[in-house]
């Protein structure tokens, strides 16, 4: 089987005492500028394609949100460049605003925990920004890793994966689609009641509510549970990236490494052309369906008025993996881990909320409403939603789950920290971050998939391949010229091996 | 659809059973484990109205 690499970014949520939504988008920029930690600001927008569609067609232009146009009115946007205020990272990730949200985006990993690593980073990245933005304005900056304002807004945490270009979009819908709605029950955050559709108490998702399509290319409006966004920051000939929208930001980590090998499990079956198969003629109602339905089965419903459960289908993917008799240690403990909680949930939910956010959120959220004799519909209860998601070990829900070991052993810090400023799979993401360490004077303009140099007179830029993992010892040079030679050497070799 | 003024939901006066928003499956008698106290100071800190003020744009 191939390894597949995959990222994941997310946008925070965030407040600054004394200020309001209005001012989110200037707030945003000067939070990701305030990062202590250097990088480089040299994005190269060139290489972005928001607009084309895998169907084969590009859209004139993407909706944009009817009340953030309100918040804009009568202020002046800066140029999309200044405010995006993008910062490449040594360890490869890039970190910048996004539509007011602080954004992370991880290096690529072929590794689930080397992602999952690196997602954590990402969080200390954040916190060390918000730090040193609160210290500059003497105001107080709290930060989310959430979804959600229980007002209807919603901010994503989206997953990247590399698929062949030979893959049709609907073979790829297909075998994917299934998989994404029925995870949510291993994957899911948890939100306390609903922003669309009609009250409900508890979901298992923070996205649900906001995917009302089953595919197209939108992200800020009629939001869909497969995006068909085609920008594959790679050969456009070769590859796709699988652009998941509709995942929440687990806090868990281990939900973080489930959420993405249960999609590498679903695109090696595609890969072996035994995707299983499963007919769901409104994927948006399913996925709402399955999301509100936190006290029973979930209920995906099929065509011809059958209907399924999410673990009938997440087990028929589980099954398929079993028969490839896959070599990957990864993806063999993410299908075991989650049949193990599939069965938890039923038989050991105490064991299962230990492992997955939105039982561990809920056990929290009914002990207190139960002690303090509350509704689920009192509007604390969102306030201790919120809380959960706050990233500050002192005051935030979740980080009082693991310090009274609740939920499961926290990662050791120091595998993190080191993350935080270095890639250690030697795939693209690395090279990109050595170039940043080692090379800035001579960078030109970065993107995912090349760095232009000056060399010179010349500006030379050179691809950086997604499939390929580059020998170390050969990118260990002093000199610029030799650095591009080693790259183009290594890429020279893949391409004709 | 997403309503237009982002309204946060309210109770409804008359709820009526729907799936997933029922009593669900009756609980098992046996002994719960509970919150720690710690814990539990932590929830009470958390201002009731929190949720209520936090606006955000949308995002992707």
């Amino acid at each position: 089987m191939r390894p597949i690499l995959a990222g994941i970014e997310t946008e925070y949520g965030f407040t600054v005492e004394g200020r309001s939504v209005h001012d989110q988008i200037d707030d945003s920029m000067a939070f990701v500028r305030a990062f202590p930690g250097g990088g480089l600001s040299l994005w190269d927008y060139r290489y972005e394609s928001p607009r084309h569609d895998l169907r084969g067609f590009d859209v004139k232009a993407l909706a944009y949100d009817a009340i953030d146009a309100r918040f804009d009115q009568g202020r002046a946007r800066p140029p999309a460049a200044e405010e995006r205020s993008d910062r490449v990272l040594t360890n490869g990730a890039r970190f910048y605003n996004d539509h007011g949200h602080p954004e992370y985006a991880t290096p690529e990993c072929f590794s689930l925990r080397e992602l999952m690593l690196h997602d954590l980073a990402g969080e200390r990245v954040v916190l060390q920004a918000a730090r040193a933005f609160s210290e500059k304005i003497g105001r107080d900056v709290r930060v989310y890793k959430n979804n959600t304002d229980y007002h209807g807004a919603s901010y994503g945490t989206h997953e990247s994966y590399l698929v062949p270009r030979r893959h049709s979009f609907a073979a790829l819908y297909e075998a994917v689609t299934p998989l994404l709605i029925a995870r949510q029950v291993v994957c899911g955050v948890g939100k306390v009641g609903a922003e669309a559709k009609g009250p409900v108490r508890y979901q298992l998702s923070a996205r649900a509510d906001f995917m009302q399509e089953a595919y197209n290319l939108e992200t800020l409006a009629r939001r869909p549970v497969f995006n068909t966004r085609d920008e594959p920051h790679a050969d456009p000939d070769q590859w796709i990236r699988l652009h998941v929208i509709c995942g929440d930001a687990n806090l868990i980590p281990s939900a973080t490494r489930r959420k993405v090998g249960l999609v590498k499990i679903a695109l090696h079956l595609l890969d072996a052309g035994l995707a299983p198969t499963w007919r769901i003629p409104d994927p948006a109602e399913s996925f709402q369906l399955t999301s509100r339905d936190a006290d029973g089965e979930g209920r995906i419903v099929l065509e011809g008025m059958n209907w399924t459960t999410p673990r009938q289908v997440l087990e028929s993917y589980l099954d398929t993996f079993d028969g490839l008799n896959s070599g990957d240690e990864e993806l063999k403990s993410v299908a075991r881990e989650t049949r193990q909680l599939l069965e938890d949930r039923v038989t050991r939910p105490d064991e299962f909320r230990r492992h997955v956010d939105w039982a561990a959120k809920r056990w929290l959220l009914d002990q207190f409403r139960e002690a303090e004799g509350l509704s689920w519909f009192d509007p604390s209860l969102q306030s201790l939603d919120l809380a959960y998601h706050l990233l500050d070990r002192e005051e935030g829900l979740f980080f009082g789950l693991v310090e009274a070991g609740e939920v499961e052993a926290e990662i050791p810090l120091e595998d993190v920290i080191e993350r935080e400023t270095q890639a250690f799979e030697w795939g693209r993401a690395h090279v990109r971050g050595l170039a940043v360490e080692k090379f800035a004077p001579q960078i030109r303009t970065l993107t995912w998939s090349n760095i232009t140099f000056s060399v010179g007179d010349d500006l030379v830029t050179v691809p950086l391949l997604p499939d390929l993992r580059y020998d170390p010892a050969s990118l260990g040079v002093e000199s610029v010229t030799d650095f591009i030679a080693a790259i183009r050497s290594a890429n020279a070799a893949h391409e004709t091996s | 659809m997403i309503s237009a003024d982002r309204q946060t939901q309210r109770e409804p006066e008359s709820p009526e059973r729907k799936l997933g928003d029922g009593d669900g499956p009756s609980k098992p008698d046996i002994t719960r484990p509970t919150v720690p106290n710690e814990l539990l100071k932590r929830m009470k800190n958390v201002d009731p109205d929190q949720a209520k003020k936090y606006r955000q744009r949308s995002g992707q």
